[in-house]
């Protein structure tokens, strides 16, 4: 299934080398739907979308280092102009990363095989795709651009990102494989899993809940694929195979259910003019098919039994007891400590997307704005509508899909035999449905015939005031207070007292001290006289040629 | 009989230039450099007169004229008709950056001295001693603050290079390269004075504080 075709554009004499194979295909297939979708949804009349869209696409289906650098660059630039619609200094901190990735992955692609170009491509393409300790960029630039760009980002730039260190990891640097590469993987995998999910819990706007998200399943899949690399480096293929399951079909759901979350968060900020969960509430009353697809979304963001994600965190967790069974002491102790980042991770998936239904969708609104909101219009629904569809075999047939997967895993861990998946979602959701029926014709015909509508349990308030008959919707629970529990519990040990993110206590604030120095030297030589100038210049000949003096003399 | 006497001169031309180091006033400065150009030109008629170069009597005479006679004459008539501060203001103290100057010199020794190990013998003393002139003139320009004695380093640096091309048998253009020189010493001399640029090189925009001194006087 190679298939190559040379464009006669690119490098002078080489020109660029296009080529598909199952992996390729895989992350075609994972852009594809909400491509679809946001261009459904909006955005399809910007050039620069295309342009971004483009660079996405050539950087999947390059076959040559050159090609893979200029669509992942394209993608850079063109995702950078689109965040600079939003916002300015997101985009610069997000110029800033892309920059940086770019100073690592250009010297990395064209280096010979080896740990320092691994680190490099693990450095470049992990800050890109938002890995600890290099992920802080990510809540602040993703939700900056409108929404359509913010699903692209999440749901396909990250993927297109985590690619790259697949087919180095996996494919281009297969015969180098160090057991290193795969424990980096796994460590960074776990610090983005554990920041992200909590930060995910106690943000309150909306989308920059759900790039915290991102960055926890950003996390989970490079845990995967950690896993999957240091297995195979050992040689336990049957493992390897079982991570790379967990993390592709995360990828695969992810790429789903993410960008309609995105495009939903969207659609409540047009409606409302806010994003913020504490000014939402009730929306799902005003906005109902666009609360449905929503909850649809917030059901595979929290791993849901029966959702999009909770087949490949089945894979993952199998995966991560396989290795906890095979290493050393070491690796033991470090693997249940994993398993026990990722229950941490996965209750935390559950309270924010508890949390985003619970205090956006239900309850009562809490401005009028929110009262008010008019159900989105119809092409963001019907590309809320396709992303929610493909969630449903995702969901409910993963080991078909799976299945269809097999070419990739073949070409990623050559020999692998993965075992069937001990999760089987539809004759489950066929026994639910049942049952279901069964309670629903029970309940019509030994059930009371009328039916009186209240509020359960008074809707969980109290009696209102007599001077305030329809109750206040202040007294409800915020996004704020919903998380204070957790925030006093981990926030303050894990993010400590002011629940500041790592990625921006220990690497954005000195690096914006590191600038902050140079800018003063550089201000110090703008303002030099002409004879510190001189100085300068003929210290330099001194050294110059007392270097060339005892060069020659020894 | 040609190198010793040559040597000496040289060597003479290295104390001068050592010596301005030491000065701190400005009309012992321009003595001392008048005096380095005085032996200058008597290194270059010796030359001349052992390498049998016609060029070079011509380069001593140039040197004779304008660095020893009328260079330090407008040198001196500047500071009088500004009325220039007559001491200098130095960078570093006297003693420190009298240390450093040993310390070019034997930079010099240690660089000429190697890398011209295959070249004519006796030429090889002659061109450290060029170097260390030229190195000692730059020290000076770097550690002094005032603009005058700041052109007096670079016009000590512009002898030992003077000097190093004298020192070569067969060095072409000997004379030229001593007017082209002397041009931009010329240039150098009108550029600080006669458009009374400033007293101080040390700082970009003085034009308030000069301002205030010329009312101060």
């Amino acid at each position: 299934m190679n298939h190559e075709l040379t464009l006669p554009i690119g490098l002078p004499g080489q020109g660029m080398h296009l080529g598909v194979d199952p992996l390729s295909c895989l992350f075609l297939a994972i852009l594809a739907p909400q491509i679809l979708a946001v261009a459904v949804g909006e955005d399809r009349e910007s050039v620069l979308f295309w342009v971004f869209v483009l660079g996405m696409v050539l950087a999947v289906v390059a076959a040559d280092a050159f090609s893979l650098v200029f669509g992942f660059e394209l993608m850079s630039a063109a995702s950078w102009v689109l965040v600079l619609r939003g916002d300015r200094k997101p985009a610069t901190l997000y110029a800033g990363i892309a920059m940086f990735s770019g100073a690592c992955l250009v010297p990395a692609l064209f280096l010979p095989a080896g740990g320092v170009a691994f680190g490099l491509i693990l450095l470049g393409a992990g800050a890109k795709a938002g890995l600890a300790p290099l992920h802080a960029w990510l809540p602040r630039a993703h939700p900056a651009p409108p929404a359509g760009i913010s699903a692209l980002m999440s749901g396909g730039m990250v993927k297109v990102a985590l690619y790259v260190i697949i087919r180095y990891g996996f494919v281009v640097m297969a015969p180098d494989v160090k057991p290193w590469w795969g424990i980096a993987l796994i460590f960074a995998g776990g610090a983005s899993v554990l920041i992200g999910s909590l930060r995910a819990v106690l943000e309150t706007e909306l989308k920059v809940v759900l790039a915290c998200s991102t960055v926890e399943h950003v996390g989970l899949i490079a845990t995967g694929l950690g896993i999957g690399l240091l297995a195979k480096g050992f040689g336990d293929n049957a493992l390897a195979a079982t991570a790379l399951q967990g993390a592709l079909l995360l990828a695969v759901a992810h790429g789903l259910f993410k960008p309609l979350l995105f495009l939903g968060a969207g659609a409540v900020k047009h409606a409302t003019g806010t994003n913020s969960l504490d000014w939402l509430g009730g929306l799902i009353r005003g906005m109902p098919h666009l609360g449905g697809l929503m909850i649809l979304g917030c059901a595979g963001m929290a791993a849901l039994p029966l959702g999009p994600g909770f087949a490949p965190e089945f894979l993952l967790l199998h995966a991560v007891f396989g290795a906890a069974g095979t290493g050393g002491i070491l690796g033991r102790i470090g693997f249940e400590a994993l398993l026990a980042v990722l229950g941490l991770s996965a209750a935390m998936a559950l309270v924010s997307g508890l949390r985003i239904v619970g205090i956006g969708f239900l309850g009562r609104p809490r401005t009028l704005r929110a009262a008010a909101a008019e159900e989105a219009g119809w092409p963001v629904l019907a590309g809320m509508a396709l992303l929610a569809v493909l969630c449903v075999p995702v969901a409910l047939l993963p080991g078909l899909l799976l299945a269809a997967m097999q070419p990739v895993f073949a070409e990623l861990v050559p020999g692998a035999a993965p075992q069937p998946l001990a999760y089987a979602p539809f004759p489950l959701a066929l026994l639910l449905a049942g049952f279901a029926a069964g309670a629903w014709w029970f309940v019509k015909i030994f059930g009371a015939r009328g039916e009186r509508e209240v509020p359960a349990w008074q809707g969980g308030f109290g009696k209102p005031p007599p001077w305030l008959p329809f109750g206040n919707p202040m007294t409800q629970a915020t996004g704020t207070g919903f998380s204070e529990p957790i925030a006093r519990a981990f926030g303050y040990t894990i993010l400590g007292a002011k629940h500041l993110d790592p990625g921006e206590v220990y690497v954005l604030a000195p690096l914006a001290r590191l600038h902050q120095v140079l800018t003063r030297a550089a201000e110090r030589v703008r303002r030099a006289t002409i004879r510190q100038r001189l100085a300068f210049v003929f210290g330099a000949l001194v050294m110059f040629l007392l270097a060339l003096g005892l060069a020659q003399g020894g | 009989m040609i190198y010793p006497l040559a040597h000496l001169l040289g060597g003479l031309v290295l104390l001068c230039a050592f010596s301005l180091l030491s000065q701190r006033r400005l009309a012992a400065m321009i003595s001392i450099y008048q005096l380095e150009a005085l032996i200058l030109s008597a290194a270059a008629a010796w030359q001349g007169y052992a390498q049998h170069e016609l060029s070079l009597y011509l380069t001593a005479a140039i040197t004779l004229v304008i660095k020893a006679g009328i260079a330090p004459i407008v040198l001196r008539r500047i500071v009088h008709n500004f009325n220039l501060i007559r001491a200098v203001e130095t960078a570093m103290p006297v003693g420190v950056s009298m240390i450093l100057g040993v310390g070019l010199i034997g930079v010099a020794v240690l660089v000429v001295l190697p890398t011209t190990i295959n070249s004519v013998g006796l030429t090889r003393e002659d061109l450290a001693i060029s170097l260390s002139v030229v190195l000692l003139g730059l020290l000076v320009m770097t550690t002094r603050r005032n603009a005058v004695s700041q052109v007096i380093g670079f016009l000590s640096t512009e002898n030992g290079l003077v000097l190093a091309a004298i020192g070569m048998p067969g060095m072409p253009f000997v004379a030229e390269l001593s007017v082209a020189l002397l041009v931009l010493l010329a240039f150098m001399v009108v550029g600080v004075f006669l458009l009374r640029i400033r007293e101080h090189f040390d700082t970009l925009d003085l034009s308030g504080i000069e301002e205030i001194e010329r009312r101060g006087r």
